[in-house]
Parts: structure tokens; C-alpha cells; sequence
């Protein structure tokens, strides 16, 4: 098993638990009337840190088996899909949905599974078209617009 | 369908042409976004849906009004949309409610106040009422309080969030009297009633309309109203003030903002669309199924009430005990 | 007999061509958009309120209800083919639904949730005629002390959800804890992890939360590979397309407890469908012969949850008709429009409008018929879509995800939350941390925390409120014994071995 990322996880979890106590610290505890903000953060916030310690140190002790190391092409191609959504994403407020998503798609097409370009394109503009009809045309949904005002 | 798109036109077009001509220069060319801050079936939801069907029944207006949902941050995601995004754009509208002003005074993470929004009308005052269960041994407001006073903490009003109007008309209350009892919290309107008809708290502050049928089939006693007259469906109930209280009135309001740097002509032209809508009779209809009170004011008397709402709200709250955030 | 009668009344009510008609176009509306993410009834109902005006009242009823009960079916689809959430309730669908997919059985899955969704609606139709006006008694007398212990034994369901490690599983659903408790305290407004952003003050809505981590997550953790044709396998035949026998036969116990626990938790106005799909999942599993096949795809976790969820609409109508009480946004769009036909939904509905309560009852009969009808067909139809390449299918899902996320809230800030909400789904994914719990730590840790609150507020904080009250320290009770049924297993296995050796 991954016991290494086990470990960092496990890091990243206790030191989000600190922070969550952290800030429930400023809320108050108990009020007059009975718990109050602080109280239910708190406790999970300890949890959390009691939970992750516990699993730092199990995979501490085991940490001698060794586990297979996930490829770093693999993850590689799961994040960079991840940021083209980003990039899409940021698009939308500019170029709107049909444009960003037809970017994002025609990119995707191309460029991850290595489609030829035409038919990457008519991918992508055959899909956002769709989008249009289904959500901007049929449902009356209106999808994100642009500056340009679609 | 052709035909009847345009039967329509040409009655919409009547409907325009009779109309006096106010507002010079300004006319909506397209259908005009009505906005508010809660999703579909939340209260601003429902009464701007209520505004658009009477405006269409009526057919006071020449384009549609497309009721558009921008929720988040108690109405600041939406005051928001309409600084950054929509400055000096004539075809939106929202609708605003009192947590427009009170939001913005608690909340250090909403970026605008009501002053950086152009104010229009002031259309409706919703009266409260005081409700207990009917077997419960409050008669008046007068036996609830001193019952409070009694045995101080014991007593629960089931109500909304902090510096809703419940909290405020219990603040009040609580400071004239020198009573005191708990104020327990629901996020919907719906839990507080069945936390008070299940016998599990012992008052409410409760909007006419919700307290009806209960009210008619025997389950719940009103004790007394928040309103500035007695409610016509209530001729028995005293107001707060009569039954004794010398507290301020408090209204909960609603009406339409629209964005900031909108044409003086615009507003005019809005202003004069709801002094006629305010009398159709739809609108009448609406005010009298959900016991509404006409609230109408034009803008410049709106940014005045509008000042004068928020500092007494603020000073309510610093008195009790909240942080206020500006 | 009077209220077969009346019965018989309604259903002359509803049978009328004209109600018939409208009946049709709800719920056909409501599988619509209960197939599209993000889309909801709520929304759906509130754009055609202005449309229902020029209706007669009964008419417009019966169609708005329709879509109401209609999306539940839909709801089921993409949460089965695309792993994509389509309402929130159908997020426990994933679970074993899109597994059965992935094994090629997407057909047995999709019908088994529709037959599912078929007898619990109508279980839930039958409860709300049969016992109305009792079980709005039971909903009264529920008050939060004991949602707070409903909510714990919802939370002890993360016992049964954990999949390799125990610890990772609360580590997931503390998480969960966490993201609900983001936004404006309600009982004293301050502010919690809002990190400054104004819309985060409402706190982060369901969907964005939903569709990151399960639909995101899927897609960005298929795509490392760029091989594979076909994300999953498409049914062929007839046989592979409709659920056999044997699936029927497995689910009769799944259908009896989604009805029960949908329609009783419906009825409560607090609690909500997506509470109600856990709670017979975890139930399901509890009782089940073979608990360690629940996530890999076994058809009774599909027909307990989606037949909890439909169940949930009889029961929603309960509060709503006889109180007057909505219990969830779509049941606040319903009673307004009751109110704006002019009727009174409260103590005396029943009373004074029989032929419009009746005639509703009986048109929820005939739509769950037709809903039914529709559906079956409609299934293999849907599993086409398994074959689209994976290159046509990942951006299809991607740009679902973010339309849907975006119909929610009209705010861009949200398809910013579902990219993040995304990569911890990828992160969980790759590190071995279930997403499950935490979906249910952020679905129960808001009620949890206002229940536990405002009962220490009711009690002036005696503690003892919570087991003083028997429906409350019942749940307790429960709640308990499913976080020690590992460890009974535990001491029983050691025990037989004992006795082996």
C-alpha cells in the first residue's frame, strides 16, 4: 500500500485540523444560551487531528512494505485535463460558455487523445451547439455569457 | 403560433400606446432580468414571481420579466452582481428585502451597501403577528411577558437568523420589559411552525399568511400584531403598541433596486409603471391573499427610509451585543 | 369506507382527458430534468408558475406535482451511466449503480431503479392517503432533539460506507464536516471559513460539492490513460438491458425498506431525501448477506436508495397538505402556488377542497404508472450513450458538470469550486480515501450541529434531553449499535474460531 502518501495526506489532514481549531478558537465556546460557533468546529477540528496522527503513525509502522509508485505520466495526464478545466473555467466569464467550451473541448480532442484536428473541431463545435439547443434554446437555461454577450 | 405571437404584440402594444407617456425617452426594448437573492420557492423567489405574473395578467409592461436566481451570501452575491457586472444596465431589476440593509451592517465579507445601489420603490410592508398554541395559558402579550419574567430564560421563541425582524421585535421587547427568554434558531419558516405547534418552544413571530389555517382550524393564538394598524383579518388582535409596549414599529420591507449610474429617466420610468401597478387589481388580489400592506414610496423618499432603517437596525444591534461591520 | 369513496372520487378527478394530459406533460417534464444535472424541480416548477394561471386549479396541481415526483425518476440516469449526480438525492445511486454500469449492466441497473422508484412512489402515494393526518401528529412531536439523534445514526452509517480503512473513512467524513459547516452561523451570524469570500456566506451548495467530487474525480481519474475506446461497457442484448428475475428477487427486502424509511423521513420537514437514500443504503448493507459486495455494484444498493428517494414525495406531501409545512425548496415553490390558486394547504385542506386532495392522490397513482411506462423504454435508449467514445464522452461530462453547477446558483464563483471540488475528488481517489463519507458528513453536519444547538438551547443545557425523550434515545440506541457491530463481528468470528479449533 502507499504508505508514503498515507503520510503526506495524513500531514496535510492534521495540519487542516489545526487550522480548523485555530479559528474555532475565536468563536465562542459556550454562550449563554448554549454551544455556540465554536463548539461544533472544535471538536471535529480535534478529531481530525487525533484521526490523522493516528494514521501517520500506523503508516509509519508498516512503512517498510513497499508500495507501487503511481506514474507520473498518468497523473501527469489526469492534471493537465484538470487545468485545461481551470483554463475553461477563467475563459467563461470572457469568451462565454459556447466559446470557452468549445476551446476546451476541440483541446481535449486534440491534443489528450490525439484525434486528428478536423475531427477534433467538429467535435467541439457539434457539442457546444448541442449544449446551446438543449440548455439555451429547449430548457431556457441560460448558460454562463461573455463580455461579447453569448 | 405566429398568429398569436402576434395577437400578443399588438395587444402589448395597445397596452403602451394607452399608457400616459411619463417617462419620455426611456421604454424597455428586451425582456427585463427581475433578480433576486433566494432560489425558486424562498420569499423574494415567490414575490417576484408574484410581481411578474400580475405585471403580465395586467399587461402593463411592453417585454417580459424573466425572474432570475442569484443566491448566495444572504443577498450579497446579488448586490454584488449588480455593482460589478451591471452598472448603468436599464433592463435589470431586483427585488430587495430588509436583509439588504441589515446583511451588509453585520457582514465584513459584503462589499456593497444599499447606497451603492440606485433605490426605486418601496412597494410592500409585511405585517407579523405574536402567535403561541392555542392551549397555551398566554391570553395576551402582557401573560407571555410576565410569565418571561417569571422564571427568566425558560420560555423559547422559535424564529430565523440573527438580526432578522423576530430578533429585533424580541430585542425590543426584551429591553422594554426587562423579561427574558431564548431565541432558537430554524432556517425555515416551515421548522419554526412545527417547532411551535409541536409544543416544543412557546412563541413565534409569524408572517400573517403562514399563521392562517392554523389559526382557523384552532391550533395557534395570536396575541398580538406588528403592524402599525390592526390587521383587517384580525379586528380583535391588538397591535404591540396598543396591547401596551411603547416599542418602534417594525416593518419588514420589500421593493426594487436597480443597478448603480442608471438614467434618472429609467428610474422615473419605474416609478411610474408601479404607481399604476400598485392599483390593478391582480396586485390588490396578491396584497390581500398574502395580508401585504401597500408600502409604496418613490426613490428619493426609498434612500431616505433606507438611511433611517439602517441606523436604527444598527443601533439595535450593537445593543445587542452583535459586532457590527460597518 | 368514506374515504374509498373519495378515492374513487379523485380518480375520476384525475381520469378526465384534460388531467390526464396535464399529468403526462409533468411528469414527462420532471424525467427531463431529472436526467440533467444541476436542473432541478425547484427551478422548473417556478418558470412555469405564470404558465399554470390560465390552468384550472386541479389541472395545474396535478402537472406541477407530476414534475415534482417525476425528476426523482430521472434523477437516477446519469448518476448510473456518467457517475454524475443528477438531483442531490441520487448521489447514493452512484454507489452501486454506476459499479453495475462499469460491469456492463447499466440496462439491469437503470430498470431496477425505475421499478424501484415505481413501488416506493406508490408506497409513498398510499401512505400519504392512508395516514395523513396521524403521521403529521408524529412529524410535530419529532422535534431537534430528535433530529440531532437521527442525524447520529446517519453519521454511525460511516461504519458501513468505510471501505479498506476505518480511519480514513472519519478522516473523509470530518472533511465533510468541515465544508458544511462553511458560511454564515445561522444562530449568531458569525462568519466560518468564508476565507473572506461573500459567497461562501450561504455556505457551499450540495450539487458542486456532489458533482466534483464524484463526477470530476471519475473523469480526471479515467483519463490517465488515453486507451479505451469506451469508457464502459455498453449492454448488448435485450436480456443485459432490463434487470432478471434474480435482480428482483434480490431487491424485494430494498424495496419494502426504501419505502419505509422514504416515506417516514419525507414526512419530517428537517430531514429531506438525501438523508433518507443514505439511511436505507446503510440499512441495506447492515442486513445484507453479503455486505462486502456493497460498492462494487450489486442491485440492492441501487433499488433501496432510489426507491427512499421517491418514497420521500409522498411523504414530503404530508407536512405540506395537512400543515401547510415545506420541507425543501421544491415543496416551498408547491405551497406557494397553492396559495396563489387561491388554495389553503393546512388542517382543513382535506376537508374543504376533497375533490382537489383526492384528485391529486389519485393522479400521483396513475403518473408513477405512466412514469413507469415512460421510463422502461426509455433505458435502452439512454444506455447508448456508453457508446460514445471516451473522447466525446469526458468533455460531454465536464460541460454538464459546469452548466449544472452553474443553473444552481447563476454564479461563476461556483464553477470555480467545482475545478477545486474536482481535484480533492482525484486526490481522495488516488490516495485511498472514500468519497462516500464524505458526502454524508456534509450532508448531516449541518442539521446535526443546529439540532444538537438548538436542544441544549430548549434543555438550557441538560444533556440528558437527548435519551429523556424515547423516539430520540431509541435512535441513540441504534446509532450505538451500528458503531459496535464491527466489533460484535469481530468477537463472533473470533468465537467460531475458537469453537473450530
Amino acid at each position: 500500500m502507499a504508505k508514503t502518501s498515507d503520510v503526506l495526506s495524513g500531514a496535510v489532514l492534521a495540519a487542516l485540523g489545526i487550522f480548523i481549531i485555530t479559528e474555532a478558537r475565536q468563536w465562542e465556546y459556550l454562550g449563554p444560551d448554549g454551544p455556540g460557533p465554536g463548539f461544533f468546529p472544535m471538536w471535529y477540528g480535534i478529531a481530525m487531528v487525533a484521526l490523522s496522527s493516528l494514521l501517520i503513525a500506523t503508516s509509519i509502522g508498516q512503512a517498510l512494505a513497499h508500495a507501487p509508485r503511481p506514474k507520473a505520466s498518468e497523473v501527469g495526464r489526469a492534471l493537465g485535463t484538470w487545468a485545461v478545466l481551470v483554463a475553461c473555467v477563467a475563459l467563461l466569464k470572457v469568451l462565454g460558455f459556447i466559446v470557452a467550451f468549445t476551446l476546451f473541448t476541440l483541446f481535449i480532442v486534440r491534443f489528450l487523445y490525439g484525434e486528428p484536428l478536423g475531427k477534433a473541431a467538429a467535435i467541439a463545435v457539434g457539442g457546444a451547439v448541442g449544449f446551446y439547443l438543449l440548455f439555451d434554446v429547449a430548457l431556457n437555461v441560460g448558460l454562463p455569457a461573455g463580455m461579447l454577450g453569448f | 403560433m405566429k398568429s398569436r405571437y402576434g395577437v400578443l404584440a399588438a395587444a402589448l402594444l395597445l397596452a403602451v400606446a394607452a399608457a400616459p407617456l411619463h417617462a419620455q425617452g426611456f421604454k424597455p426594448s428586451k425582456p427585463i432580468e427581475f433578480m433576486t437573492h433566494t432560489g425558486p420557492g424562498g420569499g423574494g423567489d415567490v414575490f417576484a414571481r408574484g410581481i411578474a405574473a400580475a405585471m403580465e395578467k395586467e399587461g402593463l409592461m411592453p417585454v417580459r420579466m424573466q425572474v432570475v436566481n442569484k443566491t448566495g451570501g444572504g443577498g450579497a452575491t446579488a448586490m454584488a452582481y449588480l455593482v460589478n457586472e451591471k452598472k448603468g444596465d436599464t433592463h435589470i431589476i431586483a427585488v430587495f428585502t430588509g436583509l439588504w440593509f441589515t446583511n451588509p451592517i453585520m457582514r465584513k465579507e459584503a462589499k456593497f451597501t444599499m447606497k451603492d445601489l440606485t433605490p426605486v420603490v418601496r412597494l410592500v410592508l409585511e405585517p407579523a403577528m405574536v402567535a403561541v398554541k392555542n392551549d397555551a395559558p398566554y391570553k395576551s402579550l402582557q401573560d407571555f411577558i410576565d410569565a418571561a419574567k417569571q422564571s427568566p430564560g425558560s420560555l423559547k421563541q422559535s424564529a430565523g437568523s440573527l438580526g432578522s425582524r423576530d430578533w429585533i421585535v424580541r430585542q425590543l421587547l426584551m429591553t422594554n420589559t426587562g423579561a427574558n427568554w431564548a431565541y432558537i434558531s430554524f432556517p425555515g419558516g416551515g421548522e419554526r411552525i412545527a417547532a411551535l405547534l409541536g409544543g416544543h418552544v412557546n412563541m413565534m413571530v409569524i408572517e400573517p399568511q403562514e399563521a392562517g389555517e392554523h389559526i382557523r382550524a384552532g391550533n395557534l393564538r395570536v396575541i398580538a400584531t406588528v403592524s402599525d394598524k390592526r390587521l383587517p383579518a384580525f379586528p380583535d388582535v391588538p397591535t404591540i403598541q396598543e396591547a401596551g409596549f411603547k416599542i418602534p414599529n417594525v416593518p419588514q420591507v420589500r421593493g426594487i433596486v436597480a443597478p448603480p449610474g442608471v438614467p434618472a429617466e429609467v428610474v422615473a420610468y419605474w416609478e411610474d409603471l408601479f404607481a399604476r401597478f400598485i392599483k390593478t387589481p391582480s396586485w390588490q388580489k396578491y396584497l390581500a391573499d398574502n395580508m401585504f400592506q401597500d408600502g409604496y414610496m418613490r426613490s428619493a423618499e426609498l434612500a431616505k427610509f433606507g438611511d433611517q432603517f439602517s441606523d436604527t437596525t444598527r443601533e439595535i444591534l450593537k445593543a445587542g451585543g452583535v459586532k457590527v461591520a460597518r | 369506507m368514506e374515504g374509498f369513496g373519495y378515492l374513487m372520487q379523485g380518480f375520476a378527478v384525475a381520469l378526465t382527458p384534460y388531467n390526464l394530459l396535464w399529468c403526462f406533460i409533468g411528469v414527462f417534464l420532471g424525467t427531463v430534468i431529472g436526467v440533467l444535472p444541476g436542473l432541478g424541480p425547484a427551478a422548473t416548477i417556478a418558470m412555469l408558475l405564470p404558465l399554470t394561471f390560465k390552468m384550472e386549479p386541479t389541472g395545474a396541481v396535478i402537472m406541477l406535482a407530476g414534475i415534482y415526483y417525476g425528476s426523482k425518476y430521472g434523477g437516477s440516469t446519469t448518476s448510473i451511466l456518467l457517475n454524475v449526480p443528477g438531483e442531490s438525492a441520487s448521489v447514493v445511486t452512484c454507489f452501486d449503480g454506476y459499479q453495475m454500469a462499469r460491469r456492463g449492466r447499466a440496462g439491469a441497473a437503470l430498470g431496477i431503479a425505475a421499478i424501484a422508484s415505481f413501488v416506493a412512489g406508490t408506497f409513498g402515494v398510499v401512505g400519504l392517503m392512508l395516514v395523513a393526518p396521524p403521521l403529521a401528529r408524529f412529524a410535530l412531536s419529532f422535534s431537534s432533539p430528535e433530529y440531532f439523534s437521527l442525524m447520529c445514526l446517519g453519521l454511525a452509517m460511516v461504519v458501513l460506507l468505510a471501505g479498506k480503512s476505518m480511519i480514513k473513512a472519519l478522516l473523509a467524513m470530518l472533511v465533510g464536516l468541515w465544508i458544511a459547516g462553511m458560511g454564515t452561523d445561522l444562530f449568531t451570524s458569525t462568519s466560518r471559513f468564508t476565507f473572506g469570500h461573500a459567497e461562501l456566506l450561504d455556505g457551499v451548495d450540495f450539487v458542486v460539492v456532489a458533482i466534483g467530487i464524484f463526477a470530476l474525480g471519475e473523469v480526471f481519474g479515467n483519463m490517465e490513460v488515453r486507451e479505451g475506446a469506451q469508457m464502459l461497457p455498453a449492454p448488448k442484448g435485450l436480456r443485459n438491458l432490463l434487470p432478471t428475475w434474480r435482480d428482483l428477487k434480490d431487491c424485494r427486502f430494498a424495496f419494502l425498506n426504501g419505502s419505509l424509511v422514504g416515506f417516514v423521513i419525507g414526512v419530517l420537514p428537517g430531514a429531506g431525501s438525501t438523508i433518507a437514500s443514505f439511511i436505507s443504503y446503510g440499512i441495506e448493507k447492515a442486513v445484507s448477506k453479503h455486505p462486502e459486495k456493497f460498492g462494487t455494484g450489486v442491485v440492492e444498493g441501487v433499488a433501496a436508495p432510489e426507491g427512499a428517494n421517491n418514497a420521500e414525495t409522498g411523504g414530503a406531501m404530508v407536512p405540506l397538505l395537512t400543515l401547510g409545512i415545506p420541507g425543501s425548496g421544491t415543496t416551498a415553490i408547491l405551497l406557494a402556488a397553492f396559495i396563489l390558486w387561491g388554495l389553503r394547504p393546512g388542517p382543513l385542506m382535506i376537508q374543504d377542497n376533497p375533490t382537489l386532495f383526492w384528485g391529486l392522490v389519485a393522479s400521483m397513482y396513475i403518473g408513477n404508472v405512466m412514469l413507469l411506462i415512460l421510463n422502461l423504454p426509455l433505458i435502452p435508449l439512454f444506455a447508448q450513450i456508453l457508446r460514445l467514445p471516451t473522447y466525446m464522452l469526458y468533455p460531454f461530462i465536464l460541460g454538464i458538470s459546469i452548466v449544472g453547477v452553474y443553473s444552481v446558483s447563476g454564479s461563476l464563483f461556483d464553477t470555480w469550486m467545482l475545478a477545486i471540488f474536482g481535484l480533492l475528488g482525484y486526490a481522495m481517489r488516488k490516495l485511498d480515501y472514500p468519497s462516500a463519507p464524505l458526502i454524508l458528513g456534509f450532508v448531516l453536519g449541518d442539521i446535526m450541529e443546529r439540532a444538537l444547538r438548538q436542544s441544549l438551547m430548549m434543555s438550557q443545557g441538560d444533556l440528558t434531553i437527548f435519551v429523556s425523550r424515547p423516539m430520540s434515545a431509541t435512535m441513540l440506541f441504534l446509532a450505538v449499535l451500528i458503531l459496535l457491530a464491527p466489533l460484535f463481528r469481530k468477537a463472533n468470528a473470533l468465537r467460531v474460531k475458537a469453537i473450530s479449533s
